[in-house]
């Protein structure tokens, strides 16, 4: 390892941020707080994005780790221990600096805090913590925490430290056990979803988790110092890596629901995988880091928290990958044409909020307009159906808006003609077109061992 | 045709309704416009009107009280908005002498609602043209705020005092001043919108702040920075540069996320 005495801050910042920003998390968003008069600070639900980075990403948090002096070895991190990289680490009272001063020039939302781990998860955690606390309690800053926990640390200092943070999140990194036993040999199953239970729980009872009240006493909150002494108010998340591992998006999206339901979690993220340490026994990915694939799990993600689909409606062992040409919904419509057409004047919300155009939005909006009058496609324009993907799926008052045929392979091909299937940041980032033939995904399926999570 | 002519504020479009309305000259009679007419119409009756503030209050309640606390909002947001509006979705009718403008949409949205059984579902009745550019004005200024919120860049002056430049289409100051003064409550702050030569001044400890015009403003005191300022803008440049992830670089993206009008009083798109 190659550490330096006395770097700069600017050394300092510059390393420990290009350390952190594959983690793709940044949002600052699910918590509600007005200033206090005194301190620093406010917080606004929908969240706030400063500015946006070379890569289109929405930049809303100081996302920086604490250290990036690991002791521990994930071999698809940067910062792995048998990396010959530059090394740094914060001091508490340099995060504190600069989170203030950033804040004061309304550069950031607030301050997202991760961290390799120096001599020890519990001493890490520690520090972590000892962060905060200045943050705070010294400071008095009032603005958007999200914190990390680190896997292995003692549970009293994850709960101090989520008395202090509005988001706190645990990585899942990978989806299997098996991909995580071999890609990250120091961290497990256990390490990680251990304290993501006990985040779950803290969140749920709000009170001290571990009815230890020997340190009550120098807790900061009893201090009154923040107005809402809530654990960890915007909820949790997570985030795992795509591409690295030969796991399916059957076995992830099963895992994505599995934390939804089991472990209440905010979001799960998903990262395009991206070789950084240039590592033989890890994929290239020949068109760059699968970023349609990370879209196409969003949008699955989206279904599966605001559209009330289950995974296994979406896939299957048989059919265990999105069809990486449609978004979700519409590969779901055509493998469920039994379904279809829907009447617009008669559907109830949950069934047109299953024909692809039809958005949220659009199915209230469809909902409340009809109780009026009845719907015509010009009408369905206007509250914003998206008409070229529904026409295929719709009827107004009996009829189709043209003579189509009910038919899979009629349907697939005139929506395949719509270019906007591929979003378009990911058109013009150079994605390259790869043919039908190039996505034969043989990978074969992997047994899912989800023991903990369903 | 009797043209009540205001100033272009909030005062002065209340104004403007309240003296509409108590003129009895018949609603059909009535236009009210915020501007300047670009030419007089021979068959019309040009009215200026003195902005009254008490008469601007009296307006404001009854909105308040009858249209409720969101409609109020939504309704002075789109009045903060600049015209012609962008979006060009006002349906102007050819056939109407007086296009559909801010003021008057105004005027005629709150005669809807007040024949309405529940006027505070008003910024619902999309189907009227009034309400619909009303909205769509709202909306735009909203977005711009929001915007503002997140791009607004503050630099520290050798006298402690917080200033950020802006060019904004609309007039948004006073919703970056709600945000920032609840943000910043201990801060000496100045926010300068260039475009209007106004600016917000917040004064630390103080729950106000107020907006005045600034056409005087000393050039040289804004930009006579503190010690560590340019200390700060090159730590926030530098991170900026570095959270870039270059496998996944594109710059179209970029600039549609934040766009290159917001870039130009951003301290990290400066080069
Ligand atoms: S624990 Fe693993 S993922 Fe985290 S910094 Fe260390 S090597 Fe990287």
């Amino acid at each position: 390892m190659q550490i330096q005495e006395n770097m700069s801050i600017m050394e300092k910042l510059q390393i420990l941020s290009d350390a952190a920003k594959y983690d793709v998390a940044c949002t600052s968003s699910g918590v509600d707080r007005k200033g206090d008069g005194k301190g620093m600070g406010n917080c606004i639900a929908p969240g706030i994005c400063h500015t946006f980075s070379g890569d289109g990403r929405c930049v809303s948090l100081l996302k920086i780790l604490f250290t990036n002096e690991c002791i521990f070895n994930c071999s698809y991190c940067q910062n792995n221990c048998n990396n010959d990289i530059p090394r740094a680490s914060f001091t508490p009272d340099e995060v504190c600096s600069l989170t203030m001063e950033f804040y004061r020039r309304n550069y950031i939302e607030g301050l997202f805090l991760s961290s390799g781990i120096l001599v020890s998860p519990n001493y890490t955690m520690d520090l972590i913590y000892q962060t905060l606390y200045k943050l705070r309690v010294e400071c008095h800053f009032n603005g958007y925490i999200h914190v990390k926990a680190i896997p292995g640390a003692d549970p009293a200092l994850i709960e101090r430290a989520g008395f202090l943070a509005d988001r706190m999140s645990i990585n899942l990194e990978l989806p299997t056990a098996n991909s995580l036993k071999e890609l990250a040999p120091c961290k497990s199953r256990r390490t990680i979803l251990t304290p993501m239970r006990q985040i779950q729980n803290g969140i749920h009872d709000n009170t001290l988790l571990l009815g230890d009240t020997s340190y009550k006493g120098s807790q900061p909150l009893s201090t009154k110092t923040r107005s809402s002494q809530k654990f960890v108010p915007a909820g949790q998340s997570t985030q795992m890596i795509i591409g690295a591992t030969p796991e399916n998006d059957y076995q992830i999206m099963s895992v994505a629901e599995g934390l939804y339901q089991k472990f209440e979690l905010k979001r799960v993220f998903y990262s395009a995988f991206v070789n950084v340490n240039e590592d033989a026994s890890l994929p290239v990915l020949p068109g760059g880091p699968p970023l349609l694939r990370e879209h196409r799990l969003y949008q699955a993600d989206w279904l599966l928290r605001f559209y009330n689909f289950s995974v296994n409606e979406l896939l299957s062992e048989d059919n265990p990958n999105f069809n990486i040409y449609l978004d979700p919904k519409c590969d779901w419509a055509l493998r469920h044409l039994e379904y279809f057409p829907v009447e617009i004047n008669r559907a109830d919300y949950n069934t047109l909020l299953r024909v692809p155009g039809i958005g949220a939005k659009s199915a209230r909006r469809i909902i409340q307009a009809r109780r009026t009058t009845r719907l015509d496609f010009a009408d369905l324009k206007k509250i914003g159906v998206v008409l070229k993907r529904a026409l295929y799926f719709i009827t107004c008052s009996g009829k189709m808006m043209y003579r189509t045929k009910l038919d899979e392979n009629y349907i697939c091909e005139n929506l395949l003609r719509d270019k906007t299937q591929i979003p378009k940041e990911i058109r013009e980032s150079g994605y390259k077109q790869i043919s039908l033939f190039d996505v034969g995904m043989t990978e074969p399926p992997q047994p899912v061992s989800l023991a903990m999570i369903t | 045709m009797y043209v009540f002519i205001c100033e272009d504020t909030i005062d002065g479009i209340f104004t403007a309704v309240y003296n509409a309305w108590d003129s009895h000259l018949g609603h059909k009679n009535i236009y009210i416009l915020a501007k300047e007419p670009e030419n007089y119409e021979l068959f019309c009756e040009y009215i200026r009107v003195e902005t009254d503030l008490e008469k601007s209050k009296k307006v404001a309640d009854t909105i308040k009280r009858r249209l409720g606390v969101t409609v109020y909002t939504t309704l002075c947001e789109a009045i903060m908005a600049e015209e012609p509006c962008p979006k060009k979705t006002s349906r102007m009718n050819a056939a109407d002498t007086f296009s559909i403008t801010k003021a008057d949409a105004f005027y005629r949205t709150l005669l809807y609602a007040f024949s309405m059984e529940n006027p505070t579902r008003i910024m619902e009745c999309l189907g009227n043209p009034y309400v619909l550019y009303l909205f769509e004005l709202s909306r735009n200024v909203h977005t711009e705020a929001h915007h503002l919120l997140g791009f607004l860049r503050f630099q520290e002056l050798q006298n402690g005092i917080l200033f950020a430049e802006t060019h904004p289409k609309n007039y948004v100051l006073p919703i970056l001043g709600d945000h920032f003064s609840d943000r910043l409550p201990g801060e000496n702050f100045m926010i300068y919108d260039k475009n209007r030569k106004l600016a917000l001044i917040h004064r630390a400890g103080i729950k106000n702040f107020l907006i005045t015009d600034a056409s005087s403003i000393n050039q040289e005191m804004i930009h006579n920075y503190s010690a560590s300022e340019l200390e700060y803008q090159k730590l926030w440049c530098g991170f900026f540069e570095s959270i870039t992830i270059e496998a996944r670089k594109n710059p179209k993206l970029q600039n549609q996320n934040i766009p290159k009008r917001f870039q130009k009083d951003a301290v990290e798109f400066q080069k």
